[in-house]
């Protein structure tokens, strides 16, 4: 399809203002007459707080919110509020009458400068009385073993947590036990994943203005402006017209900030005590401390037929949250949907449980749950090919969900029919760029440097829509106007995480329009001037977000169709648009008749002057389909078997996006997730000390290393790819892309080693001290 | 602890600042100047996020104490150019798609200056032996090695 604007490298409109250092983020928001805040944080991973003194600290100057202070509501939510709330499970407190693990903020504190702040924060007291403390995820099952909490809710009801087990999610799909029975071969193996980071370049802050009204303004790091809104509303008791949130640019994010992070209401709950603005920027340690990936130890079990035809499976998920729920409950379920909708399992079983640890809460991380399920069945997959000689390819192709099947987009409740899909073209062309023809066994191999070429395949989620509301909330809202020159202003609530959302926003506009790309720009905005978006989150910002701008300016377009009508004296349905290159104008025209026609900017300036009104459209859209974006990772890996470091020479990236619209932005997603994938896979991991508590990398980047320019493959080395699909429910037939890009990464990492090695890993990071363990040792057995 | 004047230049222009001896070079540049390019990633010398040049070299603003400045010629990514009259290296991130959340730009676009300073034509070998520190979690950093790589120098 021949597009304007769609599917052309163009600038990115805030590419200026970030290379000129001018991008405004919430570290750079300055308000007049603003303290700084900072908070303590606990030193214990379990202690009841007994008493906090912070007398000293207000001699000092200071301002202090502590637990028990009447200002601080004593509201038991969760600060993800995507899911209805009847699914939501809420365990937290603005600030804890019980810390639950290193660095949990227990007492804010404000003063007019930061060192003074921080001086003001080092004289406060806290009394703990310290409780034993949970830092292992079979331990905390156990028995008798100490409780995080009694009692935790579940929307407004009440539940006793037992075991420390947070929550859990049992789905069976037929006769998973007779179709095992059937198998002609059953492959099982356990896997563990790590937590991870998310490592996002710009630490989460916060920024609240009392404003004179009695409400207050928000400048925050966050991937949904709108649900902060509601959430501090709830909180403060705030009408919600009296809670405006600004949306900036975010220096990354990840997964980091689709709940209200931790800071912001108690930055807020300072700003209200003080009467005046309060900016909190969190340090490196207290961001490290804040959020994690979630981990996973993931037992599975696949049954197949001598035809290689799979037909049944078994998954036991389980997941140490730490110590509070974020969104533990849609993970399980959005976890059994990923390995729903990856292969054809016929008759299947997943069991997911979530346990409650003195460690820093678990999130969301680029693919929710859908790289770790994909290491365990991308890799299982793998070894079945192997056992039972299957082609690596050809098994996957025989078994892939694809178009026609059912798609799980978010767990049981969220599904739709797939209508687009790239899967084989993907894994052909993989195959021929990669040289897959050419691979050699591994037993072939010798020497020290040992390569090896391995093959996953994944997918992700565009968005949480489908044909009935499920147990997410998902719709976009966009104002689309035009101006009275013919320019036009897009105004969408939805974040840019930095992947080009706002791009896409504006050459969605641009092409329904059909205006040039640098005649549309981006409002900046805030709660108060748009309608609600859920959260850029599911790989759902183009999909749904620029969707709605796309449902926008078709009204806009039809606006102006009658306004033109009038002018020409032609019916609107006869008019048509159209952009002439040569004249560089945007014409309405009449169909059949060219020469009938009136510039927009005519219209435009025409409605203005005789008083008709602003051409514009405000609306909202759900979209009613989850459309997954696949992904296929084809990867050559570098094997040192004397110091055990694995390198990647050369990387094959495909991905099946629909239309990509930034093709760029898409390259750019593909290759920066093949960085974060090398280093969940190889390098990264931020587990806690099994007797304090504490992170063993202290809150320091340099002792939990993110991979640099080095450890990349070469530009020569990189081939990205994408597929001739075309998503029919999509704006001009795009998909999602962002999480998909990660989520087979250390999967086929995972699967050239074994082509270099002849072994098998099954729990990352697979770092050099493994490598070497693994080839020492005589099991041949990576685990 | 007395504060102290100190002089210096940023971007040119000649600045007398009274500041705190233990307030940092990053600290000043955002909070005086108002210059907010240098960013904050982890205030150890870990990200490079903060780096700006000290007399054309590249060095970390956040590692830096203020009053060793006296005297020095201190670049952020303001002092490279502006929205009308973008340095070369800005564009050519600009066109090669190296910019996406943004955060880590300023530090990328001032060491790769800096790198451009010494060895005018480096290779992909130099490039990325000299970006080592800077990181990124978006990008995958192949995009930024492309645009240092393809710069065009001015006529």
């Amino acid at each position: 399809m021949e597009f304007q604007v769609i599917g052309k490298i163009l600038q990115r409109k805030d590419g200026v203002a970030k290379v000129c250092g001018q991008e405004t983020y919430a570290s750079d928001v300055v308000v007049p007459h603003m303290l700084y805040g900072v908070t303590l944080r606990s030193p214990y991973p379990h202690a009841q707080v007994l008493r906090v003194d912070t007398s000293a600290a207000e001699a000092m100057g200071a301002v202090c919110v502590t637990p028990d202070a009447p200002c601080i509501p004593n509201l038991i939510y969760n600060e993800r509020t995507v899911s209805i709330p009847e699914k939501t499970y809420c365990d937290r407190r603005v600030l804890p009458l019980r810390a639950r693990h290193v660095g949990e903020a227990i007492v804010g504190v404000a003063a007019e400068t930061e060192e003074l702040a921080f001086k003001a924060m080092q004289a406060v007291k806290v009394e703990y009385k310290v409780l034993p403390a949970v830092l292992d995820l079979d331990e905390a099952m156990a028995e008798g073993a100490q409780a995080l909490y009694d009692n935790i809710y579940l929307g407004d009801q009440k539940l006793t947590v037992k075991n420390n087990v947070a929550c859990e999610r049992i789905i069976t799909v037929g006769d998973p036990e007779a179709a095992f029975a059937g198998a002609d071969y059953i492959a099982e193996q356990e896997y563990e994943l790590p937590r991870v980071y998310h490592h996002q370049m710009e630490t989460k802050t916060a920024v609240c203005r009392p404003d004179p009204n009695g409400g207050i303004t928000v400048w925050a790091t966050t991937q949904t402006i709108h649900n902060i809104r509601i959430l501090l509303g709830r909180i403060y008791g705030l009408p919600l017209s009296k809670v405006n949130v600004k949306k900036l640019a975010i220096g990354g994010s990840f997964g980091s900030s689709i709940q209200m992070n931790s800071i912001i209401p108690i930055c807020v709950a300072l700003a209200l005590k003080a009467k005046r603005p309060v900016k909190m920027a969190s340090s490196r340690e207290d961001d490290l401390h804040s959020h994690t990936k979630f981990p996973a130890r993931i037992k599975l079990k696949i049954g197949v037929k001598k035809d290689g035809r799979v037909v049944a499976a078994d998954m036991l998920a389980q997941v140490d949250i730490g110590a509070h729920q974020i969104n533990a409950f849609p993970l399980l379920g959005c976890m059994a949907g990923w390995y729903a909708s990856l292969y054809k399992w016929g008759d299947f079983r997943f069991e997911g449980r979530t346990i409650y640890t003195n460690k820093v809460p678990a999130c969301a991380m680029q693919g929710y749950g859908n790289p770790q399920v994909n290491f365990a069945v991308e890799s299982l997959m793998d070894l079945i090919a192997t056992e039972c000689g299957f082609d690596p390819i050809e098994f996957r192709l025989k078994n892939y969900v694809g178009i026609g099947d059912e798609f799980w987009g978010q767990g049981p409740s969220v599904k739709s029919i797939i209508k687009s899909c790239g899967v084989e073209e993907m894994l052909q062309k993989g195959a021929e760029l990669i040289g897959w023809a050419d691979r050699r066994p591994h037993e072939e191999k010798t020497g020290r440097y040992r390569r090896g070429i391995g093959v996953a395949r994944g997918f992700h989620t565009s968005g949480t829509g489908g044909p009935k509301p499920g147990e997410v909330v998902d719709y976009s809202s966009a104002t689309v106007k035009i101006n009275e020159d013919g320019t036009v202003d897009v105004m969408t609530p939805v974040m840019d995480l930095g992947g080009g959302t706002g791009e896409a926003a504006v050459k969605v506009a641009a092409e329904v329009l059909n205006v040039p790309y640098d005649r549309v720009d981006l409002s900046l905005v805030d709660t108060k001037t748009t309608g609600y978006d859920v959260c850029t989150h599911a790989t759902r910002g183009v999909y749904c977000g620029c969707g709605a701008v796309y449902h926008v300016a078709r009204q806009v377009k039809q606006k102006l169709f009658e306004y033109a009508g009038r002018i020409l004296e032609e019916l609107p349905r006869d008019l048509e648009l159209e952009y002439d290159a040569k004249k560089d104008v945007t014409i309405v025209y009449v169909r059949g008749f060219k020469q009938k026609n009136i510039t927009i900017d005519e219209v435009a300036r025409l409605a203005q002057i005789y008083s008709w009104g602003t051409i514009a459209a405000t609306d909202s859209l759900r979209q009613k389909n989850c459309p997954p974006c696949f992904v296929a990772h084809f990867l050559e890996v570098e094997v040192d078997t004397w110091t055990g470091v694995v390198r990647v020479p050369r990387a094959v990236l495909l991905s099946d996006t629909g239309t990509p619209i930034n093709p760029d932005m898409v390259a750019g997603q593909l290759i920066g997730s093949l960085s974060r994938g090398l280093g969940y896979a190889l390098y990264e991991e931020t587990e806690h000390d099994r007797e304090t508590g504490r992170l063993k990398c202290n809150g320091f980047i340099t002792d939990d290393k993110i991979p640099t320019t080095c450890e990349m493959p070469r530009l020569d080395d990189i081939q990205v790819y994408f597929a001739h699909t075309y998503e029919p429910t999509g704006p001009f037939g795009a998909k999602g892309i962002g999480e998909a890009a990660l989520n087979s990464v250390a999967s086929a990492l995972n699967n050239s080693l074994y082509n270099a090695i002849g072994i098998r890993f099954y729990r990352i990071p697979i770092t050099p001290e493994r490598v070497l363990a693994a080839l020492e040792g005589s099991g041949r057995d990576g685990n | 602890m007395e504060s102290q004047w100190l002089k210096l230049r940023v971007n040119g222009k000649e600045r007398q600042l009274f500041v705190r001896p233990n307030a940092l070079l990053l600290n000043v540049l955002r909070d005086e100047l108002g210059l907010m390019g240098a960013k904050y990633g982890c205030g150890l010398g870990e990200c490079a996020a903060c780096t700006v040049l000290v007399n054309g070299r590249n060095m970390l603003a956040c590692l830096i104490l203020a009053v060793t400045m006296e005297g020095a010629e201190i670049t952020t990514v303001e002092g490279m150019g502006d929205y009308d009259r973008l340095h070369p290296l800005q564009q050519s991130f600009l066109d090669n798609g190296a910019v996406q959340c943004g955060f880590c730009t300023p530090g990328m676009l001032l060491t790769a200056q800096a790198l451009l300073e010494k060895n005018p034509d480096p290779s992909e070998e130099e490039i990325r032996d000299y970006l080592r520190g800077n990181l990124c979690r978006c990008t995958g950093y192949a995009a930024i090695v492309q645009a240092v790589k393809e710069v065009k120098h001015p006529a």
